[in-house]
């Protein structure tokens, strides 16, 4: 008896947490879906970034209510994370911003691998953008590797020709999606966009890579105005998810990542 | 080099079942691969006549034959087949798609080779791509191209070689970096292409590392897309070893059961029945020389396709093209001049061939014309449409005679020049000449042609 009295005792103090940590992980995952939902207009990876962040925001904030609870100041705890945050941020300070620039590149920057870019009194052939640099291959045949920082910081120019018209939105499914059907659909919604395309280039969708688990694709096509740029975007990532989501009915799917360059 | 394992695609079934194979019946797509040798030619299945799988079989039996191929899967459309087939060391593998869907796909197959052959110039096929009917092609396509990819997954081919214009998005939609070889076998004229066509086109044609055209003014023409990858001109072939010399008696007795009488001068055409192959114009020059060779008949072999048959994708234009030319026919009096045989058998064939003066190849427009060889073999002269890749193989005069199908005035000249009586010379030349023409399209060159490139584009 005295025992259990003993335990219960120890418990009890933890309950409290217990609630915290519980009620913090159920806010995160509700608050992720919220802001995914609700930036589920502008693009699949600004609406998986906002989850993201809207996740780890509530989980901090339940991880210092859950340790206020187990008695540690909370002055103390937001100093730490402070302080290793300020160190890791003077420390990493390069490939962060080449990591975040990487990132941003990929929804704001008009260009991708295959094109001729010009930056940095730099000009050559996209051959490989890593999370770290873009590396063109110059017209000696050198490699020429720019961080990607620069790609945000700095003018570029895309010389390859039709460049303004291309669009090109990456698409990655699940494996266990019939992709026939997907691309079969997918043609024929788009193709309700002609007035809009350049009539020569009909939407292609090409295969980049695949695992038993996804394949990745991109989808281009070619604009016929270059003012309609934003708007084609929206509206083809816009039929990309309804397309998607009418063929999961058959069938379960992983989700689609999208945007366009 | 060690033997290759290659991935084959065709549209057309090497071969087209009859009936639902035994264990397979009702569902006609069982899980079992079905053993052809347990089935019975005729009864149960028939090898797809003419066309691309005449040419691809006998090569691949080659290439396993001398070990340049140590395997082969074959992948093709048959709605009515089992999945899978064991031919030997061959592989066939079927792919179905339903009704709906076939009819999409067959409507763009047909306006592209519709264009692509100039019969067709109607503008609303520019946009043909942007059609709903175009997303079935895709369909098919894709659905094609993930056959391979499971197939590869398992097997882990050397290299994939895809066969004519009908498959050929699959090379673009195949993810993979191992080399991709394209055989486009109808003809090609950069100019008749349209201009709303070209980029999709040139797009998928860059996805293949070695393109194959059966003739080199096809090779010279699409220069003009700037491919990415090798441009090559190899020559469709036959096996000679296929075609036999019937005995006199079969000759006879074939040609008494087809009503031909042993004083007629028989001029054969085989071709399947459809516009393009000009069986019309050869009824006109028969028209047109009946009065003054009352001897002179003209034997038309051959039915639908593949496309048209009721055991393949049954989009029938066969039927209707048979009967207007019975139409033209009636209408010119020849109904006793004109023998519309279908489909025949080998030994018919032969026969044929050995009992003919002469053949015609009298398409509007043809991708390379296998038939003049067939008769270059049987030793019997040739009259060939200047529209044909194989006319590039022909010196007028000496191993055939040439004529231009708008003319059809120069198509009577040159089967005039075969049936004078002082034609026996002219005649025994251009069978000796072309029996020589023919070892350019034989199983051997291929072989040496088809070997070295795929050794190039496997070891590069």
């Amino acid at each position: 008896m005295t025992v259990v009295s003993e335990l219960w005792a120890g418990v009890v103090p933890l309950l409290p947490v217990a609630v915290i940590v519980v009620l913090t992980l159920l806010l995160a995952w509700l608050g992720g879906l919220l802001a995914g939902r609700l930036m589920r207009p502008s693009t699949p990876q600004m609406a998986g970034a906002a989850r993201r962040l809207t996740m780890a925001v509530v989980g901090l904030i339940g991880g210092t209510l859950a340790l206020q609870a187990l008695g540690v100041s909370p002055d103390v705890l937001l100093l730490v994370i402070a302080l290793l945050g300020v160190t890791a941020l003077v420390a990493l300070r390069d490939p962060l911003g080449n990591y975040g620039a990487k990132y941003f590149s990929d929804i704001y920057t008009p260009f991708k691998v295959g094109d001729t870019i010009e930056v940095q009194g730099f000009s050559g052939k996209v051959i490989e953008i890593n999370p770290m640099t873009t590396v063109l291959l110059s017209d000696k045949e050198q490699l020429v590797s720019v961080p990607n920082a620069s790609m945000i910081r700095d003018v570029v120019v895309n010389t390859s020709p039709q460049a303004w018209k291309e669009v090109t939105i990456p698409v990655s499914i699940s494996g266990n999606l019939d992709l026939p059907v997907f691309e079969s659909e997918l043609l024929k919604s788009l193709s309700k966009l002609r007035m809009r395309l350049d009539v020569r280039f009909p939407p292609v969708l090409t295969t980049k890579a695949r695992t038993p688990q996804s394949t990745d694709l991109t989808l281009t096509l070619m604009l016929r105005r270059p003012e309609d740029r934003d708007a084609i975007t929206a509206e083809a990532n816009k039929r990309l998810t309804e397309v998607l989501e009418r063929v999961r009915g058959s069938r379960r799917s992983g989700p689609t990542t999208g945007n366009s360059r | 080099m060690p033997p290759l394992s290659i991935c084959i695609n065709t549209q057309t079934p090497l071969v087209q079942f009859l009936r639902p194979p035994v264990g397979d019946r009702g569902e006609g797509r069982g899980r079992e691969p079905v053993d052809l040798a347990q089935l019975t030619e005729g009864v149960d299945y028939r090898v797809s006549p003419g066309g691309v799988t005449r040419m691809v079989y006998p090569l691949v039996r080659r290439l396993l034959k001398e070990r340049v191929l140590d395997r082969a899967h074959w992948v093709a459309l048959n709605p009515h087949g089992p999945a899978t087939v064991r031919l030997g060391e061959l592989t066939l593998h079927n792919v179905s798609i339903d009704s709906e869907r076939m009819a999409g796909y067959g409507m763009v197959k047909e306006a592209i080779w519709g264009r692509i052959h100039e019969l067709d110039r109607a503008e609303e096929h520019d946009e043909l791509f942007w059609s709903e009917a175009f997303s079935e092609y895709a369909y098919y396509n894709r659905i094609t191209a993930e056959l391979i990819q499971r197939l590869d997954t398992e097997f882990d081919f050397d290299a994939f070689y895809v066969h004519d214009f009908q498959q050929l998005a699959v090379g673009h939609m195949l993810g993979t970096l191992k080399p991709k070889i394209f055989r486009w076998h109808i003809p090609f004229d950069a100019t008749s292409i349209p201009e709303k066509w070209r980029a999709l086109l040139s797009t998928y044609l860059n996805s293949y590392d070695v393109l194959v055209m059966s003739a080199r003014r096809y090779a010279t023409s699409l220069k003009a897309f700037r491919p990415t990858g090798r441009i090559l001109k190899l020559y469709p072939y036959v096996d000679p070893d296929d075609y036999s010399i019937p005995t006199a008696d079969l000759v006879a007795e074939t040609a008494r059961r087809l009503g031909l009488a042993p004083t007629d001068e028989v001029a054969l055409v085989v071709a399947r029945m459809d516009p393009i192959k000009g069986q019309d114009l050869a009824i006109e020059a028969l028209g047109m020389l009946a009065e003054k060779y009352p001897a002179l008949k003209l034997v038309l072999v051959g039915n639908g396709s593949f496309s048209g048959s009721a055991a393949g994708l049954g989009l029938s234009k066969s039927a209707v093209w048979r009967s207007h030319l019975e139409e033209i026919v009636k209408a010119r009096g020849l109904e006793a001049k004109v023998l519309f045989t279908g489909h025949l058998g080998q030994a018919d064939l032969d026969a044929l061939y050995e009992r003919c003066s002469f053949t015609l190849l009298p398409s509007v427009q043809e991708g390379f014309g296998l038939v003049t060889v067939e008769s270059w073999l049987h030793g019997k002269p040739a009259i060939i449409t200047e529209r044909a890749g194989i006319a590039e193989l022909v010196r007028n005069g000496s191993n055939g005679l040439l004529f231009d199908p708008a003319d059809p005035k120069s198509l009577v000249r040159a089967m005039r020049l075969l049936l004078d009586s002082r034609a026996g010379r002219l005649r025994s030349r251009l069978a000796r000449n072309g029996r020589i023409t023919a070892r350019k399209c034989s199983l051997d060159a291929a072989e040496e042609g088809e070997s070295k490139m795929l050794a190039e584009v496997t070891e590069a």
